[in-house]
């Protein structure tokens, strides 16, 4: 299911957690690992000059630069580099989020793993202070591949699979995110659970809803899921169906956590990326945040049937 | 060349560099013309060129910094001594070219006599090329023009790749955009700055979703895409005929009806106003009649092509960086201020503006020179004075290196502000009309 993997990352301890969980998925899957780093934001105009990512400092990066910098990540990652079989480390300069999608489109990869790189401290200019943290919304919302989130340390690490929450809008990108979220259940004989979270906040608050009207909108939404997902998993049978009312976001964190998900699987189809304006502000940023758990961001139908993998 | 870090070993070998007098006099007997020699002979010193000078008022008036000064000391010098100079003295004359000088033609509109000496030291950038006294960055700029046609190390396949890459990425959010290429007789090839394919690709794709939603007929070019010329920055004028002709040539090839560039300055300065010259066209104008893309955006925002969405006008106050190279090389001044007058609700204008608007500090290609940091970051007080007294902390800047210059000097000041290109302002602004829009099922 796996036979390439790209692991973005900061080569910083933010991404640890999410290191680890990379080397596991290298060797359970017996998958390419790309281990990658981007090291500096170049400048719009004609410069050789670069804002290092990890430091904010100016540099000019050559060739040697860039091999010291993979130097830097041999050492960083030299105990999970020790058990690797068959990863790679490269380094690039460019915007982080462009040079990802470039990388994960050239190899064709089948995942990309991301560190949750909301930093708080703010390295570099005033320039570069949303490009940390909006890299993995660019990247999650552009890639052609699932792209697995981990911001915590991951105790199950995907070598032992058991609870995968799906969790659906009905938007064309969900669909996607469905079949991939079914796929990998049967892969690892974990149990699917569907869950559909009814907004009742924000917009849709306003338009005061009474009890029976909620739960008029619940069945619909549980024979909206039995119509558009449940024949496509043919003979499979470990799943369950949940709809619960309230805010998304919260709503799914709780469902994840009474479930004792290992993996929470969404799709990401914001539209509007302002880095300014959406900056964790949807869904898919609040349960990356807040989830125990990896969460995997899948938008589009390239890398999520066999038949297209 | 390019491992050499920093240019440290191409500056040690510069040190040992012998000028050779003989080639230098000649080169200059051959090329420095009457105005240039009329512009040395006839200048009274007078000195109202000294305020006119962004580095002069930005160095507490030091006169060694006054255009005339300036000129004098290096151009004039090597003249009368008929090219009988030394290493040391074609340094300074190097550093005066380009950390004394952005080419920004500034001082030549307050000249009593019209002397631009702005104009000179783009020469004088010449002669020095042509005895191996240019800067490590902009030996390297027009290297890669001479290789790639392009600023950057990017091939035919790379930039036809980037443009299938963006619409492949955009096309959800924007049904049935696309990039074409070589597409003939259209009737705009739009050409662009190497940056963006190289870095910044999201550029490419607003370019396009701008054109698809104004109904635009357009192409882009596999080969002649890049605008830019840092063979001009560079004086390597033997670089700068083979890369405009290259966009030439993608004009007689594809017979577009006319040509519009990127947000990008010098593309527009190299290709439009200077590039005729250096190809040998007779009629100092390009194949096809070309636009700068401000002028293209006022154009389609005048016609209704591109609506405003008025709710979304941009409320807090703007100011807008005129660009040297296309107010004062073009007079484009009246294209920014029509698109203001459409996309700001309050609208600051810089004092000075338009074409005696000051250079971001950043131009000739200063910004991308190590050598010159410090006196570049000391030019950029005058940028930074302009636009806080204009109260605005959005400043919109259609140019790649004004772009540059006023995110470093909010590096480098911190006085709070945000700066952005046309693009991305009015892709957030216009309305798109309802079968442009994405289809939810």
């Amino acid at each position: 299911m796996f036979k390439k993997i790209l692991f973005a990352t900061t080569a910083s301890p933010t991404c640890d957690n999410a290191a680890k969980v990379a080397f596991d998925l290298e060797l359970k899957w017996d998958a390419k690992l790309i281990v990658f780093h981007v090291l500096g934001v170049p400048t719009r105009g004609y410069s050789p000059f670069v804002t290092d990512v990890r430091t904010g400092e100016i540099e000019q990066p050559d060739p040697d630069y860039i091999e010291w910098v993979k130097e830097e990540m041999k050492n960083t990652y030299a105990v999970l580099l020790e058990d690797s079989e068959n990863s790679v480390l490269e380094a690039a300069v460019g915007v982080p989020h462009r040079e990802i999608l470039r990388m994960a489109r050239k190899e064709n990869v089948d995942m990309i793993i991301m560190g949750a790189h909301t930093r708080a401290d703010d390295v570099g200019a005033t320039k570069y202070r949303s490009i940390a943290g909006s890299t993995m919304q660019k990247v999650a919302k552009a890639a052609r591949c699932p792209v697995v989130i981990i911001s915590r340390p991951c105790t199950t690490c995907w070598k032992l699979f058991s609870n995968i929450v799906i969790g659906t809008d009905f938007s064309k990108a969900a669909h996607s995110a469905f079949l991939w979220a079914y796929r990998l259940a049967k892969e690892v004989g974990a149990k699917l659970h569907i869950f559909h979270a009814f907004d009742i906040s924000g917009a849709n608050f306003a338009q005061a809803q009474g009890q029976p009207e909620i739960e008029q909108k619940i069945a619909a939404a549980r024979k909206r899921i039995e119509a558009a997902y449940i024949p496509l998993m043919k003979d499979f049978d470990n799943y369950g169906i949940e709809i619960w009312e309230g805010i998304p976001y919260v709503e799914i964190l709780k469902f994840a956590r009474e479930k004792k998900a290992d993996l929470i699987v969404m799709a990401h189809h914001t539209r509007e990326v302002d880095p300014e304006e959406a900056e964790l502000g949807s869904t898919v940023e609040q349960v990356v945040l807040r989830a125990a758990c990896p969460v995997a961001s899948v938008n589009h139908p390239d890398k999520v049937t066999e038949r297209v993998a | 060349m390019l491992a050499d870090k920093s240019g440290k070993q191409y500056y040690e070998e510069m040190n040992q560099l012998e000028v050779n007098r003989t080639a230098l006099w000649s080169v200059i007997q051959k090329t420095c013309r009457s105005r240039i020699r009329t512009w040395l002979d006839i200048c009274t010193h007078c000195g109202l060129c000294a305020e006119s000078c962004f580095y002069y008022l930005a160095n507490q008036r030091d006169p060694t910094q006054v255009p005339s000064y300036k000129i004098q000391s290096t151009l004039g010098q090597i003249i009368r001594r008929k090219g009988d100079v030394d290493n040391a003295f074609m340094q300074m004359v190097m550093d005066t070219a380009y950390a004394k000088c952005t080419c920004c033609n500034r001082c030549g509109l307050y000249c009593p006599l019209g002397i631009d000496t702005g104009i000179m030291f783009g020469y004088v950038r010449g002669l020095l090329f042509s005895q191996g006294f240019v800067p490590w960055e902009m030996k390297i700029g027009s290297g890669m023009h001479r290789v790639y046609r392009a600023q950057m190390d990017i091939t035919t396949e790379d930039w036809v790749d980037t443009c299938e890459w963006m619409a492949e990425e955009y096309e959800e959010d924007w049904p049935g955009l696309t990039i074409p290429i070589d597409k003939t007789n259209a009737e705009i090839m739009y050409t662009v700055n190497a940056r963006e394919p190289k870095h910044y690709p999201e550029d490419l794709a607003e370019a396009a979703i701008l054109f698809h939603v104004a109904g635009a007929n357009w192409t882009v070019p596999s080969e002649g895409w890049e605008e830019t010329s840092l063979a001009m920055f560079a004086g390597d004028w033997e670089a700068c005929k083979l890369q405009v002709e290259s966009v030439y040539d993608a004009m007689d090839r594809l017979k577009p009806q006319r040509m519009v560039v990127t947000e990008c300055g010098h593309a527009y300065r190299a290709t439009v106003i200077e590039g005729p010259y250096w190809a040998g066209l007779q009629t100092g104008k390009t194949p096809i009649e070309s636009f700068h893309y401000v002028e293209w955006v006022a154009e389609a925002l005048r016609t209704g092509k591109l609506k405003i969405d008025p709710a979304k006008k941009i409320k807090e106050p703007v100011t807008y960086q005129d660009s040297c190279n296309y107010i004062r090389n073009a007079g484009l001044g009246d294209a920014a201020r029509e698109i203001m007058s459409y996309m700001a609700e309050d609208f600051r204008e810089m004092k000075p503006s338009r074409e005696h608007n000051f250079c971001c500090g950043g131009g000739g290609g200063l910004n991308g020179i190590g050598r010159y940091r410090q006196q570049r970051n000391i030019g950029l007080k005058v940028k930074r004075d302009q636009i806080l007294s204009t109260g605005a902390k959005l400043v919109v800047a259609p140019c790649h290196n004004c772009w540059d210059a006023i995110r470093d000097l909010e590096e480098v000041y911190r006085i709070g502000i945000r700066w952005s290109f046309l693009k991305p302002l009015l892709i957030k602004m216009i309305e798109v009309p309802e079968h442009l829009k994405p289809q939810e099922e």
